[in-house]
C-alpha cells in the first residue's frame, strides 16, 4: 500500500472499515488494545498474556496487520508487532456533532471478553452504547457528571449507570490523565486500629 | 465528639459481594473501629432497584450484619437542609453547564443529611464517601459555605477501598 504525504480518500475508508471491524470483534479489539499497551510484542507474548492457543494468535495478529491496524515492526524471528495509533473522528453530515473514536474505545470493547458488566451493557444498549458510557465516565472521574445525571440522561437505573461508570473507570485511567480526588484512607484522622482485628 | 460517615451508591457497588475481598476489607474496617455506614433513603432506593439487567448489591446483607443503616427521611423543614440541596443542584449543574433543576436530588441528599446532624449537633464531623467526584466536591464546597468546612470530608469510595485491600494483604 504506496503512502503519500496527502492521505488518499480511500485510506480514510479503509481506517474506518478497520476499525468498525475492530470494534465489532471484542477478541481483535482486545489484542489491539494489548499491542496498544505493550507497544511492541511478539506471539509468543500474546500466547501468553492473553492465553490464546498458537493457531488463534497467529490468526489474529494477521488480520490486525491486513487491516492496516498493527505494523511489523521487526522482521526477524521471532517478530515483533506494535500497534498504530487509531485517531478516527466521525462527523455528522450537519456538522453538529462529531465523536472520535480512541484507543479507549477499543480497549473497552475488548475488555466485553474479561468483565461480565461491559458485556451486558453492550448486549444491551450496543458497542454504540459503550461509546456514550464512556464519554460520562470519563466526565465523572474529572467531576463534571454523577451517575445519575447519566442515568437521567439516558433513561438507564442510576445503579445500572453505577455498574457500567464502574466497568469503565480502569479504562479511563489507562487512556487519560485524570487527577486524584477526595481523601484517601490515611487523610481520615480515623486512628485504625489493626491490631484489634476481630475478623 | 461523634462522627457520621454518609455512603453513596457507588462505595456499596465498588465492594461487589460478600464473598470479595472488597466487601469483606470494607466490613472489617467498619467493625475494628465500631463504624456504621449511614445511607440516605434515596441512596438506599438506589441499590436495591429491580433492575433483571444488573447484579444485586449486597446492601441488605450489611444491614443485617450492623455495620449499613438506612437514614430516617431528610427533614426538609430545617431551613439549613432546602439551603444545602439547592447549594448542591447549583454546584452540579455548574460543573457540567446545565439547568439546576435537570440535577437529580439524590445527589444533594449525601449533603443534606451532613447538614442536617451537624446542625443538630447530632455530629460534630462527617465523612461522606461517594464515587461521584462532583457530589463529594460539591458537599465539601457547599458545606463549608455554611460554616461546616473543617467538619466534612469527601472519601473518595474507589480509593477508600483500595487502601483498606491493599493493607489488608
Amino acid at each position: 500500500m504506496s503512502r503519500t504525504s496527502n492521505r488518499a480518500d480511500g485510506d480514510i475508508v479503509q481506517d474506518f472499515l478497520s476499525v468498525a471491524d475492530l470494534l465489532e470483534e471484542p477478541q481483535l479489539a482486545q489484542l489491539y488494545a494489548y499491542l496498544a499497551r505493550e507497544r511492541e510484542a511478539t506471539v509468543q507474548d500474546v500466547m501468553d498474556d492473553l492465553e490464546l492457543a498458537q493457531g488463534t494468535a497467529y490468526s489474529y495478529v494477521n488480520r490486525l496487520v491486513d487491516a492496516g491496524v498493527v505494523d511489523v515492526t521487526d522482521d526477524e524471528q521471532p517478530r515483533r508487532y506494535a500497534a498504530r495509533e487509531i485517531d478516527l473522528t466521525v462527523t455528522t453530515a450537519a456538522g453538529d456533532r462529531e465523536y472520535t473514536i480512541t484507543p479507549a474505545l477499543i480497549d473497552a470493547v475488548g475488555r466485553r471478553e474479561t468483565d461480565a458488566d461491559i458485556d451486558t451493557y453492550i448486549g444491551r444498549h450496543g458497542v454504540a452504547g459503550l461509546a456514550t458510557a464512556l464519554t460520562y465516565a470519563v466526565a465523572r472521574e474529572r467531576g463534571e457528571v454523577t451517575h445519575r445525571l447519566m442515568a437521567d440522561d439516558l433513561d438507564i437505573s442510576p445503579l445500572a449507570a453505577e455498574m457500567i461508570l464502574q466497568a469503565l473507570r480502569p479504562v479511563v485511567y489507562e487512556h487519560y490523565d485524570i487527577e486524584a480526588a477526595g481523601a484517601s484512607l490515611e487523610e481520615l484522622d480515623i486512628d485504625d486500629d489493626v491490631s484489634a482485628d476481630d475478623a | 465528639m461523634s462522627r457520621l460517615h454518609i455512603s453513596d451508591t457507588g462505595l456499596f457497588v465498588a465492594m461487589g459481594q460478600p464473598s470479595n475481598s472488597r466487601y469483606q476489607a470494607v466490613r472489617r474496617f467498619a467493625r475494628r473501629n465500631d463504624i456504621t455506614f449511614v445511607l440516605p433513603a434515596r441512596v438506599y432506593e438506589e441499590l436495591t432497584v429491580d433492575d433483571p439487567d444488573v447484579e444485586e448489591v449486597p446492601v441488605n446483607a450489611a444491614i443485617d450484619e450492623g455495620w449499613a443503616t438506612v437514614a430516617a427521611p431528610l427533614k426538609f423543614s430545617e431551613p439549613i437542609v432546602s439551603r444545602v440541596m439547592d447549594g448542591i443542584q447549583r454546584y452540579i449543574a455548574n460543573a457540567d453547564d446545565r439547568p439546576a433543576d435537570e440535577v437529580e436530588r439524590a445527589d444533594a441528599a449525601l449533603a443534606a443529611l451532613a447538614s442536617q446532624e451537624l446542625s443538630a449537633g447530632a455530629a460534630t464531623e462527617v465523612y461522606i464517601y461517594t464515587t461521584d467526584i462532583a457530589a463529594g466536591e460539591g458537599a465539601e464546597t457547599v458545606l463549608a459555605s455554611e460554616g461546616y468546612g473543617d467538619s466534612v470530608t469527601f472519601v473518595n469510595g474507589f480509593r477508600f477501598i483500595e487502601d483498606l485491600v491493599a493493607g489488608d494483604s
